[in-house]
């Protein structure tokens, strides 16, 4: 009937909505500007590239968690000599689990020598298909396991000591000894991270009172930006959290105009280049060189990777725009050293 | 301007003329080439079988629907209607069979529905009210514009369908049945109301089923048949059994029932108190035994009573006090559905709400209550070609008109819908059967019909609690004659020990022994 | 524990409470005049998605606030007369046609983003107006008088949507179709196109509920920038009896009880953060669970109309 044949476009309409638009997996070799080294290099042999495949539950301009990942992969490629050496593709905004877990599959049946999983919600999907695929290489995380399984590997990000980091620089530069944290959900590095500035405040001065928020979601951005407001009505003149959702709290904290910011993930330094001080950056290619480096030895996983600042997996990006002063920014260095040398423990 | 007077702006309806209309729904053709025509100030009434495709005809009058081939003439000139608004524009009006009316609003913005206001876009209830107040008086009795429709009983609900109409002016009036859903007191204002109406030089076409009422008031009388007109009559010239004859295409016999020996008490109520839905105490004690094998008649007034005490015993209405007893065993305290398995079986007078689902097909509706029952089901699956073979019975035992037993039963013509169902009720062969209005609403034919269904039950032991407002009814059936007034039972009489009249004054409230004294 | 009590604490939460029920008021109250003519529209939060997007765009390009307001009208009707079409002209089922309204719009939004925008960026919205006089007032002054004006809008809008809905011709008309559409066809009224103009309505205020958001509230774009408001919105006009006035109940219990819990948080009242997240919409829910049984639902709603059914 007439009804039914609505029904059923109607139907077709939310499938093709559905699948078309936000798990695009557009090849990342199409944005990348990297061409042009990529024909020059003379010893570029006929060989198959690489294959990369990276399911992530943001977009890859979250400014936090999917683009640090993202930014990671494209600077490889750069360095490796483009598509031609690296081939790779991407499903982001896979909040849910199920449609993550298919891609996935999809991914590790299409012949990529690594699926990445970029997301703590995965790991069972990961535990689940890498039993049926044992020649690819899995990497999930954040988290440090491997499940037991030859052919997977795990990474996270010690988040807590650029934590430190940040907090020992927002310790000497409150004025009003009251420091907001924006957080999403108690949970991996979002905790980690606030943990780790929570003891690097304390290290300066204990008496300076931090207040954490959690919304409850890492992509509530209204609720952020709420809660950050909140945290400047109450006096906060200093402001911190992770999750993609912070974009929020960087923008009240615009708004308002004179309280500083704190970035971890990315280098969140655009968002409000006179406010952010300095930004924890993941930086993951080292440990995606590594990866791609084991699989062609012929070790397919079985390992964990902690981002450190040790291993410069993560590193702390001054922005050049804030006029840090000297003094400040000496403490700051000077805490990163005694973190990579091992006379400051940071506990998660 | 004069009051419920067609005014002058719009024309005067002198003459309708409807020519050669045929239309078409899927599987039926409800008119063939039907001519009607009705002139100023006249009565025509138009009789037919349920189904026979007078609601259809004057939807088309009133342009919600569009004939296929045929011509409407007004005072001479063609006209097209493609919605109601243009048959208003020139001063027709219906009320529908079914209320046209919306309960959760007042009866001022039911009014006011659909016409610009006088402070356009602002809405003036206040003069739409005070108009109302001229016209109900000047029709019968006030009707207070500000109480909401759901509050109002159903004889009002039909005065607020005519005010509508009068409110916008018009001159020519359908009456789709409006005496189905009306008590015998009812009808009698409405035809005060109708007679007034043409006395003002309004001009009425009038649906009904009853005889009685088509002959009282009405100049003239089309009859359709199938689709079909069958003929145009003047009423003084025509008799009873003709138009009979005209209706079903045969004569229909009277019924003349015999006593029969009555079994043991079958259904049994005692000390029975319940609240009505507005609050107030609506039985007041009811004492009653049915026996097998017997019909008692329950007369009364509408609103006496009558639809609580079929609720309580259909178990859909919480009880106060009192006990039911079914075969000596206690139900007071069974949900229906336990009710209906240990052999109640209920026709509610409510049938379209709380008997069909009207999106359902005829068939699904046959088989409500009974898809679990042991008969059509083998294991978990049901036994369609069964249940397909008793559906089409029933439908033929009961000669409900429908394209198909797929059919959804919102597409049914309202009598076939009520007849659906009651062949359903009485195909199930209970203990006790409780019958509301078993035959409102239904044709002659399908009516004597029902009649003689309900009697071949009463000889099959059933105990029969028949409850109408037809008074003719009651007595032609019941054995015995209940008569309620106000939650109490005023007494009860055998068949021909009471007059009529007896029983009309105690439905009024006089106590038995003073009726049966005059 | 004391602070919370705290005059300071009080205006907070309250100038909170006003800012975060703003959307909310917009969506929620575009929705009743959707849901009262008879169609649920569960694709709020699609047009708000993308009329966030086209007017965070807009302002992002030229600088124009109004601009931009005017884009996520335009964009909001736009998407209107898409639903409008399908579930009253071709009758489809409304659920449906509402869920893949809200698909599209998230699609949508995230892919024009990526493609136009690519990373989070901010603008100058709309700024705080303080009232003259008005917002001179210490504290009440704060809490109520310095907002900007799209926050004003949804409070007055309040007001203005019970006038036409309930003094108005229109507005009657708007009712009787969600009721009874036979009984308003019958007496000419067009079901369908009443029916196209309330859809049309709510998506215009979805689509303002949207701007809110991103030339107003938070002045920037990311992906999935609502976190499903528009669904929370629908839940309000259930909540709140398909009133203006009981919806603005229910966006500011929602709202005040959401702030309220933010602000336990920066105070380090001691309760956990999971069962603090939870608050608002236990509340909500409870209260809902309480004024249940008076909630009367439009008796056509999700009924498509087609002549001849009665
Ligand atoms: N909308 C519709 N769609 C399909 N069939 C219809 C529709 N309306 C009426 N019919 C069919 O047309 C025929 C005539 O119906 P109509 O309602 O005109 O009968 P009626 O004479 O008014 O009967 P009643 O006395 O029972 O009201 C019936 O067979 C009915 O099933
Ligand atoms: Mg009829």
């Amino acid at each position: 009937m007439f009804k039914r044949l609505i029904v059923v476009l109607v139907l077709l309409g939310v499938l093709v909505s559905a699948c078309a638009t936000p798990p695009t997996a557009v090849p990342a070799t199409e944005a990348a500007p990297t061409e042009a080294p990529a024909t020059e290099a003379p010893t570029v042999e006929p060989v198959e590239p690489f294959r990369i495949a990276v399911i992530m539950p943001s977009a890859i301009t979250d400014m936090a968690f999917s683009q640090s990942m993202y930014s990671a992969l494209i600077a490889v490629q750069t360095e490796m000599g483009g598509e031609s050496a690296l081939e790779i593709k991407y499903s982001e905004g896979m909040f849910k689990v199920p449609d993550a877990a298919a891609a996935i599959r999809d991914y590790a049946s299409q012949g990529f020598n690594v699926v990445i999983a970029h997301g703590s919600q995965y790991g069972a999907s990961v535990q689940e298909i890498a039993v049926d695929f044992p020649n690819v290489t899995f990497a999930w995380g954040t988290d440090v396991n491997t499940f037991g399984m030859p052919n997977v590997f795990a990474y996270t990000a010690a988040a807590e000591q650029g934590g430190y980091i940040n907090g020992v620089l927002a310790a000497m530069l409150t004025k009003t000894k009251t420091i907001g944290v924006t957080g999403p959900v108690e949970v991996g590095d979002a905790k980690t991270y606030v943990d780790g500035f929570v003891q690097g405040v304390a290290s300066v001065d204990p008496a300076i009172k931090v207040s954490k928020t959690w919304t409850g979601s890492f992509s509530d951005v209204a609720l952020m930006t709420e809660a950050a407001k909140t945290h400047i009505a109450a006096g906060a003149d200093i402001l911190t959290g992770s999750s993609q959702s912070v974009v929020g709290s960087i923008g009240a904290a615009k708004d308002n105009g004179s309280v500083l910011w704190f970035g971890t993930q990315q280098n969140q330094s655009s968002l409000a280049p006179t406010l952010v001080v300095a930004s924890q950056v993941y930086d993951w290619s080292g440990m995606i060189k590594e990866i791609i480096a084991n699989n062609k030895a012929g070790t397919l996983g079985g390992q964990a990777y902690v981002l450190q600042l040790k291993n410069d997996g993560l590193k702390i990006v001054f922005n050049p725009d804030y006029a840090l002063s000297a003094e400040i920014k000496a403490a700051g260095e000077k805490a990163i050293a005694d973190i990579i040398a091992g006379t400051i423990t940071v506990n998660p | 301007m004069a009051h419920g007077v067609p005014t002058n702006e719009k024309q005067q309806i002198q003459r309708v003329e409807m020519c050669n209309i045929t239309k078409c729904f899927p599987g039926v053709l409800a008119n063939d080439r039907v001519c009607f025509d009705v002139n100023q100030g006249e009565v025509h009434a138009l009789l037919g079988e349920n189904g026979a495709g007078k609601s259809t005809l004057m939807r088309q009058l009133y342009g919600l629907y569009r004939p296929d081939e045929g011509e409407i003439l007004i005072n001479g000139r063609p006209y097209t209607f493609n919605s109601p608004a243009d048959a208003i524009e020139v001063g027709i009006g219906m009320i529908h069979q079914h209320f046209m009316l919306v309960p959760t609003m007042t009866v001022a913005e039911n009014v006011a529905l659909g016409l610009k206001s006088s402070r356009e876009p602002m809405l003036d209830l206040d003069k739409v009210s005070a108009r109302i107040r001229e016209l109900s008086q000047l029709y019968g009795s006030i009707i207070d514009p500000s109480a909401y429709v759901w509050q109002l009983s159903v004889g009002e609900q039909q005065r607020v369908e005519i005010i509508k109409a009068l409110y916008r002016g018009a001159s020519l009036i359908i009456l789709d049945e409006p005496t189905a859903v009306l008590t015998p007191q009812e009808v009698n204002d409405l035809f005060v109301t109708l007679k007034r109406m043409v006395k003002d030089g309004h001009t009425l076409i009038f649906i009904s089923h009853k005889l009685h009422e088509v002959m009282a008031i009405s100049n003239r009388v089309t009859v359709l048949r199938d689709g079909c007109l069958i003929g145009t009559r003047l009423t003084s010239e025509v008799t009873r059994n003709e138009l009979v004859k005209m209706m079903v295409g045969r004569d229909v016999r009277q019924l003349n029932p015999q006593p029969l020996k009555s079994g043991p008490v079958r259904l049994e109520i005692q000390g029975l108190q319940a609240m009505g839905d507005r609050g107030t105490e609506a039985l007041r004690g009811i004492n009653l035994q049915i026996h097998g094998g017997e019909i008692v008649g329950l007369a009364g007034v509408s609103g006496n009573g009558q639809r609580e005490l079929a609720e309580c015993l259909a178990g859909v209405r919480k009880t106060n006090h009192g006990t039911i007893l079914m075969d000596s065993v206690d139900i007071s305290f069974m949900p229906l559905k336990q009710r209906i398995d240990s052999g109640l079986a209920y026709i509610p007078e409510e049938r379209m709400r709380d008997g069909a689902v009207r999106e359902f097909s005829v068939q699904e509706n046959v088989f409500l209550h009974d898809h679990a029952s042991p008969k059509y089901t083998h294991g978990i699956f049901l036994d369609f070609a069964r249940m397909r073979v008793f559906a089409s019975e029933l439908v033929k035992n009961f000669n409900v008109k429908t394209p198909g037993l797929d059919t959804p039963i919102k597409n049914l013509s309202g009598g076939n819908i009520q007849k659906l169902i009651m062949a359903r009720e009485l195909s199930r062969q209970p203990k006790v059967l409780i019958a509301a209005q078993p035959t409102r609403g239904v044709d002659i034919g399908a009516t004597e019909y029902i009649h003689q269904r309900l009697l071949q039950q009463r000889e099959e032991g059933i105990a029969i609690f028949l409850i109408s407002e037809d008074l003719d009814e009651i007595c032609v059936l019941s054995d015995r004659i209940a008569v309620l007034y106000e939650g109490r039972i005023m007494g009860i009489v055998e068949r021909n020990e009471a007059t009529v009249e007896q029983i009309g004054l105690m439905m009024a409230g006089i106590s038995m022994t003073e009726a049966m004294q005059r | 524990m004391n602070d919370v009590f705290q005059l300071s604490v009080v205006a907070g939460i309250l100038t909170s409470a006003i800012r975060l029920a703003t959307p909310y008021l917009y969506a929620a109250i575009g929705e009743a005049f959707s849901q009262r003519s008879g169609v649920v529209n569960l694709g709020v939060d699609g047009i708000m998605l993308i009329s966030a997007y086209a007017s965070f765009y807009i302002v992002l390009n030229t600088g124009s606030i109004w601009l931009g307001l005017l884009a996520a009208i335009v964009v909001g009707l736009l998407m209107g007369l898409l639903m409008a079409f399908i579930s009253v002209t071709l009758k489809a089922e409304q659920g449906i046609s509402g869920i893949g309204l809200y698909m599209f719009g998230l699609g949508l939004s995230s892919l024009l983003f990526k493609t136009t925008i690519g990373t989070v960026k901010t603008v100058t919205g709309f700024q705080p107006v303080k009232i003259p006089l008005l917002g001179d007032i210490p504290v009440v002054g704060e809490i109520f008088f310095q907002h900007s004006l799209l926050v004003y809008g949804a409070f007055l809008l309040v007001p203005l949507a019970w006038f036409v809905l309930e003094k108005t011709t229109w507005g009657l008309k708007n009712k009787s179709v969600g009721q009874n559409p036979a009984a308003a066809d019958s007496l000419g009224v067009n079901v369908d196109r009443v029916r196209y103009v309330s859809v049309c309505i709510g998506a215009i205020l979805a689509g303002i509920a949207g701007a809110s958001l991103s030339i107003s509230l938070l002045n920037l774009f990311q992906d999935n920038l609502t976190a499903g408001q528009g669904f929370i919105a629908v839940a309000l006009v259930y909540f709140g009896g398909w009133k203006p006035v009981g919806i603005l109940w229910g966006a500011l219990l929602f709202s005040t009880v959401n702030a309220f819990q933010l602000w336990m948080q920066v105070l380090g009242v001691k309760i956990p953060s999971d069962v603090a997240i939870m608050l608002p919409y236990l509340l909500t829910i409870a209260a809902l669970a309480i004024t249940i049984n008076r909630v009367r639902q439009p008796a056509a709603l999700n009924k498509p109309f087609e002549r001849g059914e009665s």
